[in-house]
């Protein structure tokens, strides 16, 4: 008769319970009926067992059923979850989309506004100097100038009026380029540059226009921004008129049943 | 009781058909969180906070026993009621008997069919299997408690304590082990009607 050990009582518990295959219990009914500590050790655990099924069971202090101030009743959410939430996403997308298309065309804008208010000097300043300077950017020394579009919006009429004025039609063609001056032209600099080389003839005929720079080349309007600021509250919209119809048509639902 | 069919409608939103639910598991879940908690105010607050917490996730039930998934999140409260009350220890307003145990309020067991012989074995049985339970760790009461008190087999069991069945297997044994020391020390206070059943099932 030896103690039996931690696995003899765990195999018992199990025993007890109907969980041993039947091979271990075939095994576990002869080692228990030739060895008197496993049949007590098995009775204790039984003992233990029923003692414990037979636990009085307590009557409820009361009833543990709901009601919808409890659970803060929240609809559930309509089938077009998903969708709306692809809406949420998109929306807010868009929003970022709006915002950093504006932000990029402000900062772009705040960067011509120097050479706005530059373009009227070079066409004096730089008309008294002769042909060279028809095409010169208003820079100064040591400055690196990387034209943008709206940059040749603004001084080619300023160049236009340079060319006309002093008839530098030859140097006109010339790479703008100064001293310590980098320019790198693009393929709308010379778009927007030929007309500098045009002869007077022609050139007679924008003069007039170029006195106010921005009159004479019409911005063209970014309507992108719009059209997502509204596709993303139309998309917003929808969602908030189902949500908001499922939720009617759950109250609905659940206050007549809970009123009655 | 179609019980898919309430959990299907309840997970729709139906509460009515979630109280059904509600009324047919309360008892259990009610003496679940009571047996490892060993309070009854306790036991009522982590219920009942069990029952909202399931009508929440019940979108999140996926099949299955909804006994072993209701007891879970029974279980669940339980823990987060003993971490609590561990974090505030409080003192029992109930009064003590000389060896500092708390004397148990016998009005819970206001059983009308009960003589008064019946219900003073049922305090002490109740008491002895009390004391012993709250010896034992919280992992081990568990396990006892939902397979030896509530009957539940050994799947619900793991399913509702997510465990292997080699870990509820074992815990259940030392549970066991434990208990069966401790109830010895009590064997005198347990009721000879339970003595003579006991012996007879042997």
């Amino acid at each position: 008769m030896t103690t039996p050990s931690f696995r003899d009582m765990e195999q018992l518990s199990a025993f007890l319970d109907g969980q041993l295959s039947q091979v271990e219990k075939t095994r576990l009914e002869a080692r228990i009926q030739l060895d008197p500590a496993l049949a007590a050790a098995l009775a204790d655990l039984r003992q233990a067992r029923a003692i414990l099924r037979h636990t009085p069971k307590r009557r409820l202090p009361c009833n543990f059923t709901l009601t919808p101030k409890m659970t803060r009743l929240r609809p559930p959410l309509p089938r077009l979850v998903p969708a709306l939430s692809w809406a949420s996403a998109t929306a807010l997308l868009l929003f970022i989309l709006t915002l950093g298309t504006n932000l990029l065309g402000q900062i772009s804008f705040g960067a011509a506004a120097p050479m706005m208010a530059a373009a009227p000097m070079t066409s004096e300043g730089y008309g008294v100097g002769g042909g060279p300077a028809a095409t010169q950017p208003p820079v100064t020394d040591n400055t690196q100038v990387i034209p943008t579009p709206e940059t040749f919006v603004m001084t080619a009429p300023a160049a236009t009026l340079s060319g006309e004025t002093r008839g530098g039609g030859a140097a006109a063609t010339q790479p703008p380029v100064t001293d310590n001056t980098q320019v790198i032209p693009t393929a709308e600099t010379f778009v927007m540059m030929a007309p500098a080389a045009t002869p007077s003839g022609e050139a007679r005929l924008v003069a007039p226009a170029a006195a106010p720079a921005t009159k004479a080349t019409p911005e063209p309007v970014n309507l992108w921004p719009y059209i997502w600021l509204g596709l993303a509250a139309v998309l917003v919209a929808a969602a908030l008129l189902i949500r908001r119809a499922s939720v009617q048509a759950f109250r609905r639902k659940v206050g007549v049943k809970h009123n009655s | 009781m179609d019980e898919p069919a309430l959990i299907r409608n309840a997970q729709h939103g139906d509460l009515d058909a979630f109280n059904t639910l509600v009324l047919a598991y309360q008892d259990i879940v009610y003496n679940t969180a009571l047996r490892i908690l060993g309070d009854e105010d306790l036991a009522a607050d982590a219920s009942q906070e069990a029952f909202i917490s399931a009508f929440r996730a019940l979108n999140s039930y996926r099949g299955g026993s909804f006994r072993a998934w209701l007891l879970r999140t029974v279980t669940n409260a339980c823990y987060d009621e003993l971490r609590r009350k561990r974090r505030r220890p409080t003192t029992p307003l109930e009064p003590e008997t000389g060896d500092g145990d708390e004397v148990e309020t016998p009005r819970w067991l206001a059983d009308p069919n009960a003589s008064p012989e019946e219900q003073l074995d049922q305090v002490e049985l109740e008491h002895a299997i009390q004391h012993c339970l709250e010896n034992l760790p919280t992992d081990f009461r568990t396990v006892v408690v939902l397979a030896d008190i509530q009957g539940l087999d050994y799947t619900e069991v793991a399913a509702v304590v997510k465990k292997p069945l080699g870990t509820i297997k074992s815990r259940l044994a030392r549970a066991r082990l434990r208990l069966r020391e401790c109830l010895q020390s009590f064997r005198e206070l347990l009721p000879a009607a339970f003595r003579l059943e006991e012996k007879r099932g042997l």
